[in-house]
């Protein structure tokens, strides 16, 4: 049997997704894989496996958020612009579609680097339920014959200038009414880096959304916020 | 519910646009056209099925890959289009925004799945046939090789001089490479440098050592020349009149400084003026230091061979014309011909004169 050790202090997002002591877990959908060497646990039939928040903007912010409703339902439809190579993808799989999509979630990657698709095409090979998409985030007709309805969360991560615009347009077409839409925002890529954070925020507020929470990703990445919103 | 089951052919695939004015106010006509990679139906103001058309054709990853490729590019299934003739009045409507819309079952979602890994992975092979993707490379490893010669080279010059004391390094340091790799001895080398190698007494271990790494600088030379000469053909064909007028080297060098031919052919001229000089442009927009003439774009001869008070306004001149030329390339313009080359080799002589005379 696992012992815990004292003073470990659990905190749940879900039964898939926790944080022990000071480090984010999710378990692991792929027995005995870790994906960019995580530490990999075993915790009787379970493994867990660590959420490096460095690699990972959505891992910092749920290890800093206030508010809870950052992550998904299992089983929901996901969609993700800018995936990158895949690794926030791997632990959302983790949590929303699980061993062999037993949950039944689907996540929609959408990124328009043929280098990242590569990996990602790698990892939708042992983990069912992701649609990688190589396309172009701010073409919506090239993402919507993926989605048959929209959808109740949204991640946008693309480090693009005006990607607050692209935010909203996305949010406005694919977004559920009360879906969660969260946009992890470099201050480094917009013209005007000072004042980048204060001009998302207004403009979130004046396309009707509620701002949850403005999370600071300081410590895990620099320069970096995570817009937290319900529409 | 009326459910028709068509086997259309091929030629009914005509290009019929997409609607997009589903959210302009119009006329009361709430006759809605929604459709996705499975079945398209017309909707009435109720917002009751009034007919449906379903894909009949063979369901494999393959097939639907095509489908989802066509729509991706903002175009109609053959099912939608059967239905907009039928009911030339409707208005396209993305089913998303129907709530009705039924959801994938499992076996679709299945295939979606299967559909869409097919096209990324088309997309990833497509890449490969990017002359942008490859002429990076080109360029890059060609930059790296000369670095590694030119490291590798002085490192050999320098080691060789120990033992031939008398001879005279700065002159003969392109040959000395060449001359340790084809030599069996010290003394082998003093006689093809026509020189007097020195007393010391050399190891056989240490002279393989020096032997060695003067072969691979000769080669790493060799080397070089073959990857130019691959960026010379590579770029001739993707970025003819640039490369006339620039030369095939360094229009492949502009070229993966901008990211790519496309980003290229937008950027202003003066940008590609000073494209390659980030450093003291930067330095120039933070500090106030004087802006930089020129980029990359002083590898020509045309700039760097001539005095130093006309090269701002001979690079300003070359890269106004290099902006044309990149433009004739990516927008599918006539190649440039020596001829408008020569033109502005002319006014390159204008400027000179222009200005020797102040």
């Amino acid at each position: 049997m696992h012992v815990r050790a004292r003073g470990d202090s659990v905190k749940s997002f879900s039964d898939r997704v926790e944080i022990r002591g000071r480090s984010l877990w999710s378990r692991n959908a792929v027995k005995g894989v870790s994906l960019r060497g995580e530490r990999l646990k075993r915790d009787g039939r379970k493994e867990w496996r660590q959420w490096n928040p460095r690699a990972s903007k959505l891992g910092a912010a749920l290890l800093k958020a206030s508010q809870s409703g950052l992550l998904p339902e299992h089983g929901s439809t996901c969609l993700y612009l800018g995936s990158g190579h895949g690794t926030t993808i791997s632990h959302l799989h983790d949590h929303v579609c699980g061993s062999k999509n037993h949950l039944n979630g689907t996540i929609v990657s959408v990124d328009i680097s043929s280098r990242c698709m590569r990996d990602m095409i790698r990892l939708t090979k042992t983990r069912p339920g992701i649609i990688p998409v190589l396309a172009d985030c701010r073409q919506v007709q090239e993402i919507t014959p993926f989605l048959s309805r929209r959808v109740p969360w949204l991640f946008q991560d693309v480090s693009q200038s005006g990607q607050v615009e692209m935010f909203i347009e996305a949010c406005n077409r694919f977004l559920e009414e009360n879906g969660t839409g969260l946009l992890s925002l470099k201050s480094a890529s917009e013209r005007d880096t000072q004042s980048a954070f204060v001009h998302a925020e207004t403009a979130l507020l004046e396309a009707g959304f509620t701002l949850v929470e403005k999370i600071d990703l300081a410590g895990w990445e620099e320069q970096h916020v995570l817009f937290h919103v319900v529409k | 519910m009326k459910s028709s089951h068509l086997n259309p052919t091929f030629s009914e695939l005509s290009n019929i646009s997409f609607r997009t004015d589903f959210e302009g106010g119009g006329p009361a006509l709430t006759v809605k056209l929604v459709w996705d990679w499975r079945f398209a139906r017309v909707y009435d103001e109720n917002g009751d099925v009034v007919d449906e058309c379903i894909w009949v054709g063979n369901r494999t990853p393959d097939t639907l890959a095509n489908r989802l490729a066509l729509l991706m590019r903002g175009r109609m299934t053959l099912e939608a289009q059967t239905l907009a003739d039928r009911f030339p009045d409707c208005i396209a409507c993305p089913s998303i925004e129907v709530s009705s819309w039924p959801e994938l079952d499992t076996d679709e979602s299945v295939l979606l799945q299967d559909a869409s890994v097919k096209l990324a992975e088309r997309g990833v092979s497509e890449s490969a046939s990017d002359p942008d993707y490859r002429l990076e490379h080109l360029v890059q490893a060609t930059e790296e090789m000369r670095s590694a010669h030119n490291t590798l080279e002085s490192r050999v010059v320098e080691w060789a001089g120990i033992f031939l004391p008398s001879l005279d390094i700065d002159q003969h340091r392109s040959r000395i490479a060449s001359a340790i790799s084809n030599s069996t001895s010290l003394q082998e080398i003093g006689e093809s440098l026509d020189t007097i190698p020195a007393e010391a007494q050399i190891g056989p271990k240490e002279w393989s050592a020096i032997h060695s790494l003067a072969a691979s600088t000769v080669k790493l030379a060799t080397d070089m020349d073959r990857m130019e000469e691959s960026v010379r053909e590579l770029s001739e064909i993707h970025l003819p009149s640039l490369s006339l007028l620039l030369g095939p080297l360094l229009a492949a060098k502009l070229c993966s400084t901008a990211h790519g031919r496309a980003r290229l052919a937008r950027l202003p001229a003066s940008t590609i003026q000073v494209l390659g000089a980030e450093k003291s442009f930067f330095m120039h927009l933070r500090q106030g230091t004087p802006s930089p003439k020129h980029g990359h774009i002083f590898q020509h001869s045309w700039v760097c061979r001539s005095p130093k008070w006309t090269r701002g306004a001979i690079a300003r001149m070359l890269a106004a014309k290099a902006a044309i030329a990149i433009r004739v390339d990516h927008f599918g313009g006539k190649p440039w011909t020596s001829k408008q080359v020569s033109d502005i080799e002319k006014k390159v002589g204008e400027i000179r004169a222009r200005k020797s005379k102040r």
